[in-house]
């Protein structure tokens, strides 16, 4: 009976793993262990994927016992979103703080899975942040669905070093960027100045905003469309030129291919934003003190603009049942200067805060040591951004950006760009007015 | 073997089934039948569709169907699963026999390490296993595109339009062709050794015995190995999804699952999810449905 | 004996096999030896030194919650292999052993389980237990995880192969009742091929993504496949944690091999048996 000793030794096993884990959880503060306690404490889950948030929102659990605030680290945006529309649905399942980008937050309050605060926040609250920020939590309404938590206004990050080697200046127009990455591909074939990435609507939608697309808009009742309006073409025209030449890169960016470039010098600049740093860390730490940070290559030198890329407010869901207290919260994490300074110490993002922002960055990230400005440069670049307005159903346009723009740089073609801008305004369009939403 | 099977009549049988039963309803039926329910149901929204009251669901009759069965990307994503299908199942059942009857063969040596070694990548989740191949792909980080750059030639990117369904299927036959192998493995190993020998006796070589002897003999294990790839392959999906951060080549419809996943999670259209789930469920069934009656004929032929 | 002659083809062949499904894992092994920088800049099968300092990086991430994650897996591979074997079991030899109205139609209902991919199933699925407010919790995980229409299918085959029909009569003529039958008799003689199905449900579980992936949002519950997603997708303004991921595949991959090296002569799937042992 060799194999029944074998069944029951598996069977004893998995029972001793069952009770050890069950043990190691037996502490914890599930669910379902709420209302036996003497205190009349409030708990509030905070589902967000900023590094270090739990050692931020310490701080406060040490001042507040009444208010006790856990952090369930998340994905990223996406499968966050994800998950809280899910829970919407059900009814049930959905944390009481949410990180939300700002392009997610008219799906979710489509979706009605955010609370209106405006009621429960202090006087000058809105005072904190500039009026386009602000604007991304409104909606232009009365209402309010949430606190500004960062920003991530762009910047041209590039290797000094191998500009030096190529006797190339900093270019400060796109044609300017152009005409750069055209001598440096034909000084060194290997090279390139950048890449078009198909992977990353946020970073294509940061470049449509500079050159002043927006692609929803609310007038009256109605939403309006325009994904194909002149700046985006524009902007897709551009790329898809570079593409065809072949001076730019088409492979998409956060892949193992593209951190090695990075390390190996044939990526010699990014458009990115200002949280740059902290990945350009993470995925080439060789590089530290090769690379300089300038502002965005411009359409038109007189006014100068930026767009965003990244960053998000801190929200209350609808299901939540202290809205009151989880307001009282997201109030102190993204104003009061203790948290702001946190924020960006810790957790390493950007505030969005204006009072607190010089005090928590007066000092360079030390991957840019060797550029002490850089967070003035930041911040002078941060006022020139654009205003943009997103809609409910940024997801469809963002999924119709990854298909169409990969077909367009995986075919090298420039017609293949405005074709691909054209496809997305007809995809986000069409489901838009499927949905049943009044459209214009 | 004669059968003379329980024939009492008992709650017995009915007791032993009860639990998966209760399981089975609870957590497979129910779910499809919400899911059917819901794809005939869709979601209006009125005006802008912000603030409370602004969305209801109501019946859509079989529209989410006739929007499913019209939508090109479906259709494409059919066909790719159908180019995919013939690349995966023959292959990795063709290797999983080959390496089956090898390992079977009295003069292969090294047999009990490479069992193991080829039944390795089934311990190895397909989230991982892609992630792993994805490296394994991408020039710069390859040890194959390194060793293709000393010899100089020019290879171009396997994920690249043209090929990268072969990077996918490669993924697929490496995770799954261990465990095919060892089906075979083990039908093989039922087959009582006096038949070789007389057959040996009869002049039969190693070559001729694998094919007249072994391969009829597996042939039902052959059978139910390609209705469960079959069903495998039509449910492609992690994979794809784990590559297609990597390239520009897979598109968020790419399988007809990655297009219900779409839907349901990218779009929020749970709707348009189900009646697509329906459709794909429906025409797994009708594939493996002849398949299946075989099985049954043969695998229970003896209970009864 | 001509036949003992060792052939090198087919040991070549072989071994090329075993080279083909070893390299990735391969790969792993010398990949979770290198510094993140090393990763992107040395040659791919160059390994490194820097095991040790991964693994504790690895370790120290969020106060140890990979090994969490790793008892978590443990937990709902263990138990819900466990539960899913009985029920399987029970199933599989009530539908063997027993011939009852309803019998080829119970069991291809149970079949067409099969046929329902799990990504449709993970919304219905979510929805309904939410219901029954257990989603966020282990149960989300274990609860669907029990029910396996393979394991079913392979108790089956196991029940009418291994159970010999006089041998339940004689225990009957005994004064034996039903489920005594089963426990007493028929379970051990079933239990080399109830291994095998403890271990197929054990491995779907262990790499199973979706279902915890949309069921669960503490990340004190996850099981590894969602932890090591997680680490990989950390947003576009995070750099992904590479030789964490890397290290933790590395260590989530071992459990199962140690299985598989203890138990290997349980892996013997016969999923036709019926139609040779005649």
């Amino acid at each position: 009976m060799q194999g029944h000793r074998g069944l029951r030794r598996a069977a004893l096993t998995a029972t001793a793993l069952l009770l050890l884990v069950a043990s190691c959880s037996g502490t914890e503060s599930g669910p379902s262990a709420e209302g036996t306690k003497p205190a009349e404490n409030v708990k509030l889950t905070f589902w967000t994927w900023a590094p270090n948030m739990d050692k931020v929102v310490a701080g406060w659990n040490a001042k507040h016992p009444e208010i006790q605030v856990t952090v369930n680290k998340q994905d990223g945006g996406d499968p966050a979103v994800t998950k809280l529309l899910t829970a919407i649905k059900a009814g049930s399942g959905a944390p009481d703080l949410m990180q939300a980008e700002y392009q997610k937050i008219p799906t979710l309050v489509s979706a009605d899975a955010l609370a209106d605060i405006s009621k429960n926040l202090g006087e000058g609250v809105a005072g904190h942040f500039p009026e386009t920020v602000w604007k991304s939590v409104t909606l232009g309404s009365d209402a309010v669905y949430g606190v500004p938590q960062d920003s991530g206004p762009m910047q041209f990050y590039y290797r000094a070093d191998i500009f030096k080697q190529h006797g190339l200046t900093v270019p400060t127009t796109w044609e300017e960027y152009a005409q750069t990455a055209q001598k440096l591909h034909a000084a060194d074939p290997k090279k390139y100045l950048g890449t078009f990435s198909a992977n990353d609507p946020g970073w294509f939608v940061g470049l449509a905003q500079q050159a002043g697309a927006s692609w929803w808009g609310i007038e009256g009742e109605s939403w309006s469309v325009s994904v194909d309006d002149e700046a985006t073409l524009k902007v897709a025209d551009y790329w898809g030129g570079l593409v065809e030449s072949g001076v730019i890169a088409n492979l998409p960016m956060y892949t193992p291919e593209w951190n090695a470039a990075l390390n190996n010098g044939t990526q010699v600049g990014w458009l990115s934003a200002v949280w740059a740093p902290g990945v350009l860390e993470g995925n080439a730490a060789a590089t530290k003190g090769k690379w300089q940070m300038a502002p965005m290559p411009q359409w038109s030198k007189d006014q100068p603009a930026t767009g965003n890329w990244g960053g998000s407010a801190t929200s209350v869901t609808s299901q939540s049942k202290h809205p009151a207290e989880a307001a009282k919260f997201i109030e102190w994490l993204n104003t009061s200067p203790e948290a702001v300074q946190a924020l960006a110490k810790v957790s390493g993002i950007y505030p969005a805060d204006q009072p607190g922002q010089s005090a928590a960055l007066a000092a360079p990230p030390a991957f840019f040591a060797n550029q002490p400005d850089f967070y003035k440069v930041a911040a002078d670049t941060a006022k020139t951004a654009r205003s943009f307005t997103f809609g409910p159903n940024v997801n469809v346009a963002y999924s119709a950006y990854t298909d169409q723009f990969g077909k367009a740089a995986e075919s090298k073609s420039k017609a293949g760009f405005t074709a691909a801008v054209r496809a997305m305004q007809k995809t986000t369009l069409d489901n838009l007015k499927s949905s049943g939403f009044s459209v214009k | 073997m004669s059968s003379s099977s329980i024939r009492r009549r008992s709650v017995a049988p009915y007791a032993f089934l009860a639990p998966a039963v209760l399981l089975f309803g609870a957590f497979l039926a129910l779910p499809i039948g919400y899911a059917v329910y819901l794809s005939l149901r869709t979601v209006k929204v009125r005006g802008l569709g912000l603030g409370k009251g602004s969305r209801e669901q109501v019946w859509a009759g079989l529209s989410n169907y006739s929007k499913a069965m019209t939508d090109p990307d479906f259709a494409a994503s059919v066909l790719r699963v159908a180019a995919y299908g013939v690349l995966v199942v023959p292959a990795m059942l063709g290797f999983a026999l080959l390496f089956a009857l090898l390992l079977d063969s009295p003069r292969a040596r090294a047999t009990k390490f490479a069992r193991l070694a080829i039944f390795l990548p089934y311990a190895v989740p397909a989230v991982i296993s892609s992630l792993l191949w994805g490296f394994l792909y991408l020039p710069s980080v390859s040890p194959l595109y390194y060793v293709f750059g000393k010899v100089g030639w020019e290879v171009p990117s396997v994920l690249g339009s043209g090929s990268v369904i072969y990077a996918v299927a490669n993924i697929a036959v490496w995770g799954g062709l261990g465990f095919n192998m060892v089906v075979i493995y083990t039908a093989l190993k039922a087959i009582p050794t006096e038949i070789y020998e007389a057959a040996k006796l009869d002049g039969c070589g190693e070559i001729s015995i694998a094919w007249r002897i072994k391969v009829p003999v597996v042939l039902p294990s052959l059978i139910m190995t390609f209705v469960f790839s079959l069903i495998a392959t039509l449910q492609v999906f992690a994979e794809p999804v784990t590559l297609r951060p990597l390239t520009n080549t897979i598109s968020s419809t790419w399988t007809p699952l990655m297009k219900v996943y779409r839907d349901a999670f990218t779009r929020d259209d749970l709707h348009s999810a189900a009646a697509t789930s329906v459709i794909l469920a429906v025409a797994t069934f009708v594939l493996s449905f002849g398949f299946l009656r075989l099985v049954q004929n043969r695998a229970f032929s003896q209970e009864n | 004996m001509t036949a003992k002659r060792s052939s090198p083809i087919s040991t070549a062949i072989l071994l090329v096999g075993a080279g083909y499904c070893l390299l990735p894992v391969l790969w792993v092994l010398i990949a979770s030896s290198k510094s993140g920088t090393e990763l992107f800049s040395t040659f791919t099968f160059a390994p490194s030194t820097h095991l040790f300092g991964n693994l504790a990086d690895l370790t120290q991430y969020r106060g140890g919650l990979f090994w969490r994650w790793m008892a978590n897996t443990a937990l709902y591979a263990g138990a819900g292999g466990l539960l899913s074997t009985i029920v399987s079991a029970a199933a599989g030899y009530g539908l063997a052993k027993y011939s009852f109205a309803g019998k080829q139609g119970i069991f291809n209902v149970l079949l067409a389980g099969v046929l329902v991919p799990s990504v449709v199933l993970a919304v219905p699925q979510y929805l309904l237990l939410a219901k029954l407010g257990l989603t966020n919790t282990y149960w989300a995980v274990l609860l669907p995880s029990i029910i396996s229409p393979y394991g079913i299918y392979l108790a089956r085959i196991y029940a009418a192969a291994a159970v010999p029909d006089d041998v339940v009569e004689a225990a009957r003529t005994d004064g034996a009742g039903d489920f005594r039958i089963f426990r007493s008799i028929a379970s051990p003689l079933m239990a080399p091929g109830l291994v095998t199905v403890f271990l197929f449900q054990f491995v779907a579980i262990w790499n199973n993504f979706l279902l915890p992936y949309i069921m669960l949002g503490d990340d004190k519950l996850f099981p590894l496949t969602v932890g090591l997603s997680g680490l990989l997708n950390q947003g576009a303004s995070q750099p992904s944690l590479y030789t964490s991921v890397i290290t933790g595949s590395l260590l989530s991959i071992l459990p199962l091999l140690a299985l598989f090296l203890t138990l290997q002569r349980y892996w013997k799937v016969d999923l036709a048996a019926g139609a040779v042992k005649t």
